[in-house]
């Protein structure tokens, strides 16, 4: 029995019009330990199945399991990086980091939440940062406030939305570096889902990449395996041969038409 | 200009040659261009102020002695503010005693009205149920007059000093209410995401994610609450009689002295900018910028 298991999953959403399915038929096992990335199109459901392992959405049909046990709800057990960084601008970074701890492992000691959140503020390198709120830092600095917060809960299951979406080139290659630093630190033990549309993103990070089909009522059309060998950099991984199979064969999977069809451009210059 | 400047900073370095550090030239600068700003922002309301008087005096001249004169009027404020807490009987007392007592009322009033207003305000900004059973009602009442309330409040406290502190509890409801709602239910879906990700505790939520976000909003419904309970208390007062500013603005007409009527116009909007200054300080306070 695998440790994250999706099973035979449909989502609906209710809305004024009626209801609408968002995903259906998706069957998803994850070993524990492994980056798996979810791609496709926008609005193809992809972060409504982030929703569902997380617990903020429920399925209408199918379950979701973690080790075994069906997931009723948000757990401190599963820690998630939204996509839009969400952290409380009334806190400074090491208040954002320090209530999460708080409220998701309450049973410490305070010593021992302090010292969690001071340790994953180093390990970040925010630590000159820790007493400026979120409006005085940068985009790429709020999403490692918000990567600091999911780790530092301890979670054994990392959710992340689009993470870097937001963030230029540079910012993104060194996040990508650091979220694989950290998974490093936790002795490659945390099982990471992400959901992108960024197909590079997706191969240099991931063991497995699930590509998705068009919505509404998107399904699972392919899950490639992605064996690079690790650990990876920015680099070398990109040159390997294998790299480059896995990026072209997702290009063709997400973008059908790679030519332009302008027969109908030249039929009009002639007419 | 340049010259100018580069002679007085010369100036100034011979100067003060032996302490640069606290009078550098470009400090001194700052301080000269903030004093120059300072003053200048003065003399431009006393502008203001000094139109406002001529536009009085050509009344007071053309009305036939119907006005009293801006140079009487601020001879009978004097009197009025020289002596402020005398006490001579129910019918005569000084106006920092009359204002006293108006400034309690309208606190009494203002503090029970925002213990109403701010949980129904939460409640209807965080429950959609709660919001629907009582913003109909919420929409009848807020239009209507809070002076309409006072008999009611006579029936109820069959007294008019209680009567007109009802009405200020009124007052104070609407803009506090509206607000506070307001502000709860704008509260974005990030925030609430964060709290149901970490497990935030009923408290937590309230203490550290609610009230931070909703915190401005309230305030700014209390600094407007206090502005109207500050309009409405003197024709409250008016209507019950006894001790109070408003109270005083009418004796003053009854005595056919417009004088103490102005004076205690001025007084009135002097004590009513205070108020705003004060909330709008703390407004600042509280508020975070994203």
């Amino acid at each position: 029995m695998s440790y994250l298991k999706i099973e035979d999953m449909e989502i609906t959403f209710n809305s004024l019009k009626g209801s609408f399915t968002a995903v259906k038929n998706i069957n998803l096992e994850i070993e524990k330990g492994q980056i798996v990335s979810i791609i496709g199109h926008s609005g193809c459901g992809k972060s409504t199945i982030l929703n569902a392992i997380s617990g903020m959405v429920f399925p209408k049909k199918g379950k979701v399991l973690l080790n075994e046990k069906e997931i009723k709800g948000p757990g401190p057990d599963r820690g998630i990086v939204f996509q839009n960084y969400s952290l409380l601008p009334w806190l400074t970074v090491y208040q954002n980091i320090y209530e999460a701890v708080d409220a998701a492992l309450a049973s410490k000691s305070k010593a021992e939440k302090k010292e969690l959140v001071e340790k994953y503020i180093k390990m970040v390198n925010l630590w000159d940062h820790r007493e400026k709120h979120p409006k005085e830092i940068s985009g790429g600095m709020k999403q490692r406030v918000a990567i600091a917060r999911a780790f530092a809960i301890d979670p054994e299951v990392l959710l992340l939305d689009e993470p870097f979406g937001a963030l230029d080139a540079l910012t993104k290659a060194s996040l990508h570096i650091e979220l694989l630093k950290l998974w490093n630190l936790t002795q490659r033990s945390k099982t990471i889902v992400m959901v992108t549309h960024d197909i590079e993103e997706a191969v240099f990070l991931s063991d497995r990449i699930v590509v998705m089909n068009n919505g509404p009522a998107a399904t699972i059309r392919e899950i490639e395996e992605v064996h690079l060998p690790r650990p990876r950099n920015k680099k070398d991984t990109v040159n390997l041969p294998e790299y480059k199979l896995i990026r072209e064969r997702l290009l063709s999977l997400l973008i059908e038409k790679v030519e332009i069809d302008d027969s109908d451009f030249y039929k009009e210059k002639v007419a | 200009m340049k010259r100018a400047i580069a002679i007085t900073t010369s100036f100034t370095r011979e100067l003060f040659s032996g302490s640069e550090e606290i009078f550098a030239p470009e400090v001194l600068f700052k301080v000269l261009r903030k004093i120059f700003r300072a003053v200048s922002n003065v003399v431009y309301s006393l502008l203001g102020f000094g139109i406002l008087i001529l536009a009085w005096h050509i009344m007071n001249k053309s009305s036939a002695d119907g006005l009293p004169t801006p140079i009487a009027t601020f001879q009978v404020l004097w009197d009025l503010v020289k002596d402020p807490f005398y006490d001579y009987g129910p019918n005569d007392k000084g106006i920092g005693l009359q204002l006293g007592s108006s400034l309690a009322r309208v606190f009494t009033g203002f503090f029970l009205g925002s213990l109403i207003a701010i949980p129904i305000g939460l409640l209807m900004g965080a429950n959609a149920i709660c919001r629907k059973v009582f913003y109909p009602v919420v929409q009848i009442l807020r239009p209507v007059s809070p002076l309409a309330w006072f008999p009611i409040g006579l029936v109820a406290f069959q007294s008019a000093s209680k009567a007109t502190i009802f009405i200020i509890v009124i007052t104070s409801l609407w803009p506090t209410l509206i607000n506070t709602a307001f502000g709860v239910a704008s509260l974005p879906d990030d925030h609430k995401n964060v709290a149901k990700a970490f497990g935030f505790s009923k408290w937590k939520y309230l203490t550290k994610v609610l009230l931070p976000f909703s915190l401005p909003h309230i305030i700014t419904g209390l600094r407007l609450s206090i502005g109207v309970a500050w309009l409405v208390i003197v024709a409250g007062e008016m209507l019950s009689g006894g001790v109070g500013i408003g109270f005083f603005v009418w004796d003053s007409w009854n005595a056919l002295s417009l004088e103490k009527v102005i004076s205690a116009i001025l007084i009135i909007g002097i004590v009513g900018l205070l108020l705003d200054k004060g909330f709008s300080y703390l407004e600042k306070k509280v508020t975070y910028s994203v």
